[in-house]
């Protein structure tokens, strides 16, 4: 069946979308990507690992230079501390080690390196100085050497993980919002998978059997999308609150799943009271088969261009809603989210730092801009009698 | 002995409306039909659109349920049977649709539609299922080996073929084909009718063939019954049909089918305005709005459906 649906005339015209088949393409490697963080690429508690400093702008980005005589700083002042307890063996900064040189040597290169530092720290404008620059520029070159290099994969590893820079308390952009990837579509996947079979099975019913049942879907549905969806959303979120599912993802799925049925249950219900006259359904009746069976085996089968659509709809807009509760903390929690680094940002956007609120926004909007273009796509190849 | 007694058959399609969804009216669709189909034989059942033909088939197998009336097939009363009493029926009955398109579904390959069928009624064992359903496609005029391809890869002659197969798949006794051949081109019409024809002496079919074209009713039927607006208004023989023809809705029926001679000479009796609508048929005759032969009578009482001569009734006043 599957096979045939791909052979299909629908499937010709959408294969032929060119935009249609990139966007699918981007949804692949967002794909793939989830995956390999599903399959461990990224551990949870790696995302909640320091990385560097907080809060340094990622690889194409500068930043000004009090905030890097206060890095600077703060790096002497850790290193100097470990070097006076003695503890500068199992001393790490994010996975760094000091280079393997006698403690003597290393102190002295920490002085070496107050000792430039002092002439920039009065300043408040260094920025006005080139010849202050260029000191800052060598302290951070001596901070930098007083650590072990990095090589081969780890060094690969270092300029991934600070690619995009790190939030507030140092943690990296770029893994928190590459594991976000995985969050969304198995949020999206499960929420449309579900909402889009439970509106299937109530739409087929209402339309096939008729009488109260219909009226008892209509009166649901029509009940259902009285309210705004969010805030159907946040009151059924809510309804988790101080259970042990506060902050899973169960209130996410479940709460979407009661929202999202609405849309699939209409349409099927609309394909539904079509088909049931249709001729082919006639000939069942005379054969002798049941009701049930007429529904389950003649009648869904061919309303699965119009579920295919609405998965499609309905992924993106569990993906977004997921984003906003979890922007509204009534989310995930103890995991990082496009929401959460959303909602993390809102400071860091006051101070002028836009590296995390765009890594967030950025990964989110590829993502639901391909499956826009691959839903109007499929709606134009398979259901071309939908305006939309 | 007949097969099927059908007794004073009515169906009024119920019209809601109104705030509150009240049923406001009726749609007469078929109105008190009787009539008896013998074994072996064909009855045909002709009228204008929406005179209730294709209702009055649906009824007989049950597709719609009746208002009022009883069918008897075989000597048993089936209106009222449950759907598990019906079921040895279901398989007596069966149906060849008008559409070739819609009356497939089109996510079945043949083989599968064929199978399905056959296997619920068990009409072979399940080792002889693949052999039945290959003389089925040979029966109809179709490969064997064409039967894993889907609906859509047939013209619309070979999906009829195939409608019929489905419909004989269940070794029926009687077969209610609506309108089999009109959606198709003249020239497979020919063959699909004598298929249907071939079929039906092989297998000792009864059938009750609805159609709106005359000539293919005189070609392919035994008797005839012209319908207008739910009421049977002549029943006879189809060999009568063009000398012996007295209703004036049949005789105006006659004229408006083309003649090859062109130079024939014909009293041509043209019909004036619509069919009335069924949801408020005129009192009286129902023909009273257009008949040539209107007399105060008519608009006062239903003429009955009366034997004039030998096997041909007729319901007309002005008929003697």
């Amino acid at each position: 069946m599957i096979l045939k649906a791909l052979r299909s005339r629908g499937a010709r015209k959408f294969r032929q979308n060119r935009l249609a088949m990139f966007a699918l393409g981007v949804i692949s490697v967002y794909g793939v990507v989830a995956l390999l963080v599903a399959l461990g690429g990224i551990r949870l508690e790696e995302t909640f690992e320091r990385v560097s400093r907080n809060s340094i702008p990622g690889a194409w980005g500068s930043q000004t230079s009090e905030k890097r005589v206060n890095d600077a700083e703060e790096y002497l002042e850790e290193i100097e501390s470990a070097l006076d307890n003695e503890e500068h063996l199992e001393y790490r900064f994010a996975e760094r080690k000091l280079v393997d040189l006698p403690v003597e040597e290393l102190v002295e290169r920490v002085e070496e390196s107050w000792e430039i530092w002092d002439e920039l720290a009065d300043v408040s404008n260094v920025d006005e100085h080139p010849e202050l620059l260029v000191k800052l520029d060598e302290v951070e070159e001596r901070i930098d050497a007083l650590f072990a290099p990095l090589e081969g994969v780890d060094g690969w590893m270092y300029a991934f993980r600070t690619y995009l820079g790190t939030d507030r308390q140092g943690r990296s952009i770029t893994v928190r919002a590459v594991y976000s990837i995985k969050l969304a579509i198995q949020v999206g996947f499960i929420v449309a998978l579900a909402a889009t079979l439970l509106g299937t099975l109530l739409g087929a019913a209402a339309g096939f059997f008729g009488g109260w049942i219909d009226g008892l879907v209509i009166w649901l549905y029509s009940t259902f999308s009285a309210i705004p969806v969010l805030i159907m959303l946040m009151v059924l979120v809510t309804i988790f609150i101080d259970t042990p599912y506060e902050g899973t993802l169960v209130p996410l799925y479940v709460s979407m799943m009661l929202t999202f049925w609405i849309g699939p249950c209409r349409v099927i219900r609309g394909e539904v009271l079509k088909l049931k006259e249709l001729e082919y359904v006639q000939a069942a009746t005379s054969i002798g088969f049941g009701r049930f069976y007429i529904l389950v085996k003649h009648l869904i089968p061919n309303t699965s261009h119009l579920m295919f659509i609405n998965f499609s709809l309905l992924f993106i807009g569990a993906i977004k809603n997921e984003v906003i509760l979890t922007f509204l903390n009534l989310g995930v929690k103890n995991q990082p989210s496009w929401g959460t680094m959303i909602n993390q940002s809102r400071q860091e956007v006051i101070n002028g730092f836009f590296w995390q609120i765009g890594a967030a926004t950025a990964l989110m909007f590829g993502l639901v801009w391909a499956f826009n273009i691959v839903s109007d796509a499929l709606q134009d190849s398979f259901d071309p009698k939908h305006v939309s | 002995m007949s097969l099927i007694r059908v007794d004073n058959m009515v169906k009024h399609f119920p019209v809601r409306g109104g705030v509150l969804n009240r049923i406001v009216g009726k749609v007469h669709a078929v109105n008190g039909v009787s009539f008896r189909i013998d074994e072996g034989e064909v009855l045909g059942v002709v009228g204008e659109s929406g005179c209730g033909k294709s209702t009055l088939g649906k009824l007989i197998i049950r597709l719609i349920e009746s208002t009022s009336g009883e069918v008897h097939y075989d000597g048993t009363e089936i209106t009222h049977l449950g759907h598990n009493d019906m079921l040895p029926f279901r398989r007596r009955m069966q149906i060849v649709f008008q559409d070739p398109y819609s009356s497939l579904n089109p996510r079945l390959t043949v083989n599968a539609l064929l199978k399905e069928a056959i296997v619920f009624h068990s009409i072979v064992p399940p080792s002889e299922v693949e052999s039945h359903i290959d003389k089925l496609m040979a029966k109809v005029g179709l490969r064997p080996d064409q039967k894993n391809r889907f609906p859509h890869e047939f013209s619309g002659g070979q999906r009829q073929r195939i409608g019929i197969a489905r419909a004989l798949a269940l070794n029926p006794d009687f077969i209610v084909a609506d309108e089999p051949v009109s959606a198709l081109d003249v020239s497979i019409q020919a063959q699909v009718l004598n298929l249907m024809m071939d079929l039906k002496d092989e297998l000792g079919l009864t059938l009750l063939f609805i159609s709106h074209d005359l000539k293919v009713i005189e070609h392919f039927c035994d008797r005839v019954l012209v319908m207008y607006l739910g009421y049977v208004v002549e029943e006879m023989n189809c060999l009568d049909i063009h000398g012996e023809a007295r209703h004036p809705y049949t005789q105006a029926l006659l004229g408006a089918n083309p003649v090859n001679d062109p130079d024939e000479d014909r009293e041509l009796t043209v019909l004036e305005g619509d069919v009335p609508s069924p949801f408020s048929p005129p009192k009286g005759c129902p023909f009273v709005t257009r008949c040539p032969l209107v007399e105060s009578r008519c608009h006062e009482e239903m003429p009955p459906l009366v034997e004039k001569t030998k096997g041909h009734r007729v319901a007309c006043w002005a008929v003697e």
